[in-house]
């Protein structure tokens, strides 16, 4: 089905969004990916990742109140969907299923080309 | 704890972030920047975290945060109907839209062109490192020039902190200081060239133009003897792809004598002198060159100056005199002189070298400032008549709108839309005309370049600042041709429109007519003013040199004193040959000057022009004898060198009577020449006509010979041309045969006046081919409102005449307050202009009252033409239509 499909870095934020529940917003996810992962990210590319995941259903959000650090304005808070849930889960397995089924050789011969 | 304030994120970014957000996002997304920026500021400075939240910021920019601007949006739906009306409307008028469009591609190109042109003459020398602190002294007296002592620019930087650095150079002259050109020779691979554009240079030559050294070490080279540097072009010509550094060059018949130290870029195009190659003075004074050439006493160099930034030059060019004076070994009196400035060492600006000094021995031909100013006048005269057309005849449009604009407004357009459509429609032309105008700049570019010499390149067009006044002078015409027809309609009630107002009247009358008179002012200011310049010009040729020019080929010939005999006898065998004269200098050239004066009376010391010439130079110049004789060497004094010839300049100069006889004492550097006046020859303008007649000494110095003026007959050019070559090789087998004739170098003086002509007198051809353009454009306009008007008269009696004259009547007379205006202001500019010249042809009253009869012929042509059809056409016809 198309639009439910997770791209690599929509999980991440999918995974982080859950990390940090229940405080996960814009600013803090981005922050958490950054320790994480050590990659820059800028705010608008996870923004951008946000909707897309709200729109695909995997998320739901609500506005928080205003704090004083964000000049009064509201902060939408992001919480994972039953969906969302599943989406993370049934790409959980697909990975660890696919892991499994590579023979132990060719784990063998990454590794001794590595030399 | 107490509340910090919060740091606000910068206005701009949010104010933009608001502007495109989508506003169900907006709050969030900015309280999450708004939090980033507090902690950024925490950490870094203002400026970092400024830029890191515009980054943030723009990088919102993605389709999810962004506005929808749909299909289905108000704004698009409007200017797609805009755009429709404005091309339907294009299309119906297709003659006006053409002209329009042709107008104003004219005038943006040939403002494009002027504006790079101009550029490009001003940005001369400005590519140094520290252009603007780079000053060349002069020497003004009364016949100023731009050489001055050897010693003087280390000296300056000695005492002097404010001089950083300072050169000193000179072309290398050949003999009577003509610009010569040295054998140079790669041995190795037999390549040999006559090199012109050999210079020597101080050791400081670097310090002070950064020029850029391409291979091997150019300071090294210039404080070693026997070294030479070479251009890079040069280098090629000598040694193609090899490495030119470490090789040798013979220098003028010594083998192997130069080693190439160095090779440097080729100097740019807009730079006031060009190498070929440069040779250390060093070199110079290894070779025992005990010449006083190098002293306090000899004008004889160039010399820069680069002071400390920001010191005032004026300031500093009055500290020169006292200091000079420690160093000239002068008379009490010239050195009073340049104390109180009758004599003065100026600092001339790098910069303004090539526009603003045009005195002896520039080491090329400068441009000149006062064309500039004509070229870019002309530029704004011309765009200024565009866009008045265009203003003028969008005004003039408007009443055929009226119904257009009453039913829009009875649909509930506001008055701010029908303004923004009008504007909407002028943009789409003055944009069209603007983009094509680009194009047309290239399609045109070579042949530009060609009318004026210029070097412009179309592609530097793309140019920040160019780019913003060509978009500004779009926007600002189309927003002034809109503003008029959108007032106007605007001030009418959509009721009464609709219900058949009729507009007995074009507004805006009184507005356009103005901006027509100021259209013509500026057509007839061009006019007149070509006219003037090419009278000028033609009576700068035509004039009476004082010599014959015609069929005169000049040779060079390099040294060849012991065979002038030789040669000359085996040329004239030639039949087409009638005459053969060798000289130092040729008239147009340069000319050295020394001081002298009578023996018995040495108070009155002039400085003189000196030609070194042999006994049949009066015959092939046609010199005329205005008392004595010419110099013969069968006179043995004259062979000498101890009799001279001067110019009635001279005599006068000297003031003496009976001339023939004296004794003259000529200062020829440190050495007196003492000899006897033998003849006067009657003025001739051995210089341009820019330049009124100096004093001139003429004598025989067999050695200095540099040209041979040739005589020859018309008849069969090329074939006398061969032959001299070929008799010229057999004696100079290892010289380049060069030849030009008199007549073209003399033009050349005027090269700067003949490109002018030609582009003045086809910017005004266009300046009035647009204003007429535009004045047709009004009356078409104009008479179909009054047509009626004239059907009623003729029915009433009224002849073809008498209508014509009621049509063009108005008209005539703004073309007559035009000419009031223009005449005095064209006579003003033109006299400043015709002030460049020593020998002017005044203003003369013909060309004025031609600009004037031809411009009122032309408009009453036009309108009358117009005017015809509907004189001819059957009143009846007119008046039934309803």
């Amino acid at each position: 089905m198309k639009g439910t499909q997770l791209g690599e870095f929509e999980e991440l934020v999918l995974l982080v969004v859950g990390v940090l529940f229940p405080e996960a917003y814009g600013l803090s996810i981005r922050e958490e990916i950054i320790n994480q992962t050590k990659r820059s990210v800028a705010i608008g590319a996870v923004h951008s990742a946000l909707s897309r995941l709200e729109e695909k259903g995997f998320l739901q959000s609500d506005l928080a109140e205003g704090t004083h650090e964000r000049g009064g304005r509201r902060k939408r808070i992001f919480s994972i969907t039953a969906s969302g849930k599943r989406a993370l889960e049934k790409n959980h397995e697909m990975r660890n299923s696919l892991f499994n089924q590579i023979p132990e050789m060719a784990l063998k011969t990454i590794k001794l080309s590595g030399y | 704890m107490a509340i910090k304030t919060p740091y606000s994120p910068p206005k701009t970014a949010v104010k933009l972030l608001s502007l495109i957000c989508k506003r169900s996002l907006f709050e969030e997304i900015e309280g999450d920047l708004y939090e980033y920026y507090q902690a950024e500021r925490e950490e870094k400075s203002k400026l970092k975290s400024d830029l890191n939240y515009w980054y943030h910021m723009l990088n919102f920019l993605r389709p999810f945060a962004l506005k929808k601007f749909g299909q289905n949006s108000n704004a698009i739906i409007m200017y797609r109907s805009y755009l429709k009306f404005a091309w339907r409307g294009m299309l119906r008028q297709k003659l006006q839209t053409s002209f329009h469009l042709l107008g104003l591609i004219v005038a943006f190109s040939i403002c494009g062109f002027i504006y790079l042109h101009l550029k490009f003459e001003r940005s001369f020398d400005s590519f140094f490192d520290n252009s603007e602190d780079i000053y060349r002294v002069a020497w003004m007296s009364d016949n100023p020039q731009t050489r001055t002592p050897h010693p003087m620019a280390q000296a300056l930087v000695n005492d002097f902190p404010e001089v950083i650095d300072a050169v000193s150079l000179s072309p290398i002259y050949g003999p009577g200081l003509t610009k010569t050109t040295i054998p140079l020779k790669n041995e190795k691979k037999n390549i040999a060239f006559n090199e012109p554009n050999g210079y020597f240079v101080d050791s400081t030559f670097f310090d002070v133009f950064s020029f850029k050294v391409i291979a091997g070490n150019a300071d090294k080279a210039l404080r070693e003897p026997y070294a030479i540097i070479l251009s890079q072009s040069t280098a090629e010509r000598y040694f193609g792809n090899e490495e030119a550094v470490g090789q040798r060059l013979s220098f003028s018949g010594m083998t192997d004598m130069l080693e190439v130290a160095a090779v440097i870029e080729d100097a740019p195009v807009n730079t006031h002198f060009h190498y070929n190659f440069l040779i250390s003075y060093v070199t110079l004074k290894s070779l025992q060159f005990n010449d006083p050439w190098m002293s306090w006493d000899d004008f004889g160099h160039f010399n820069y100056l680069k002071l400390a930034h920001n010191t005032d030059a004026k300031q500093f060019e009055a500290k020169i005199p006292d200091w000079a004076s420690k160093y000239l070994d002068w008379t009490q009196e010239n050195l009073t002189a340049l104390k109180n400035g009758d004599l003065k060492f100026e600092l001339q600006p790098l910069e303004d070298i090539h526009l603003h000094s045009n005195i002896r021995w520039e080491l090329e031909n400068n441009g000149s400032a006062s064309y500039l100013l004509i070229y870019g006048l002309s530029a704004l005269f011309i765009l200024l008549i565009s866009i008045i057309n265009f203003v003028n005849l969008n005004t003039a449009k408007a009443a055929q709108r009226l119904k257009e604009v009453g039913v829009k407004k009875t649909l509930g357009a506001y008055k701010s839309q029908v303004f923004s459509q009008f504007t909407f429609e002028a943009l789409l032309t003055t944009f069209l005309a603007l983009g094509l105008s680009f194009l047309a700049m290239f399609l045109f570019e070579n042949s530009f370049n060609q009318l004026v010499n210029g070097h412009i390149d179309v592609s530097d067009l793309f140019q920040a600042d160019l780019i913003v006044f060509l978009i500004s002078v779009s926007v600002i015409t189309a927003f002034l041709s809109a503003i008029y027809p959108s007032l106007y309609l605007n001030s009418f009630e959509a009721g009464q429109i609709l219900k058949g107002l009729k507009l007995s009247k074009l507004g805006g009358a009184n507005i356009r007519n103005g901006l027509l008179t100021v259209q013509l002012i500026a057509a007839i200011v061009m006019i007149s003013g070509s006219i003037v310049i090419k009278n000028q010009i033609t009576f700068l040729k035509e004039k009476d040199l004082g010599f014959k020019q015609d069929n005169l080929l000049v040779v060079d010939i390099d040294g060849w004193d012991p065979n002038t005999l030789l040669i000359k006898n085996k040329m004239l065998k030639n039949s087409s040959i009638s005459e053969i004269a060798a000289v130092s200098n040729i008239p147009g050239g340069q000319f050295n000057q020394h001081p002298l004066y009578l023996e018995n009376n040495p108070s009155t010391t002039i400085d003189a022009s000196e030609m070194f010439v042999d006994d049949d130079v009066a015959a092939v110049l046609a010199l005329k004898l205005a008392a004595g004789r010419m110099l013969n060497k069968a006179f043995s004094a004259d062979s000498a060198g101890t009799s001279f010839v001067l110019n009635q300049s001279a005599i006068e100069a000297l003031n003496v009577q009976n001339p023939i006889g004296k004794t003259l004492v000529w200062v020829d550097n440190e050495n007196l020449v003492k000899g006897v006046i033998v003849g006067v020859v009657e003025d001739f303008h051995y210089r341009s006509l820019h330049e009124p007649i100096r004093p001139m000494i003429m004598a025989m110095q067999p050695n200095n010979l540099n040209y041979a003026l040739i005589k020859v007959s018309p008849n069969d050019l090329s074939k006398t041309i061969a032959q001299i070559e070929t008799d010229y090789k057999e004696l100079f087998p290892d010289s380049e045969f060069h030849y030009q004739f008199l007549d073209d170098e003399i033009a050349s003086l005027y090269q700067e006046e003949s490109r002018t002509l030609t582009l003045v007198t086809l910017l005004s051809g266009i300046s009035i081919l647009l204003a007429c353009g535009g004045l047709f454009g009004i009356i078409s306009i104009v008479i179909r409102q009054r047509v009626k008007e004239i059907s009623i008269r003729k029915i009433m009696g009224a002849s073809a005449a008498q209508i014509l004259w009621l049509m063009n009547l108005k008209y005539l007379l703004i073309a007559g307050l035009a000419i009031l205006v223009a005449v005095p202001l064209s006579i003003f500019f033109m006299k400043d202009w015709l002030g460049n010249f020593t020998y002017q042809i005044g203003i003369s009253p013909v060309a004025y009252i031609i600009t004037a009869v031809g411009v009122i012929v032309l408009i009453g042509l036009t309108i009358s033409m117009i005017s015809m059809k509907t004189v001819k056409s059957n009143p009846a016809k007119a008046l039934r239509a309803e």
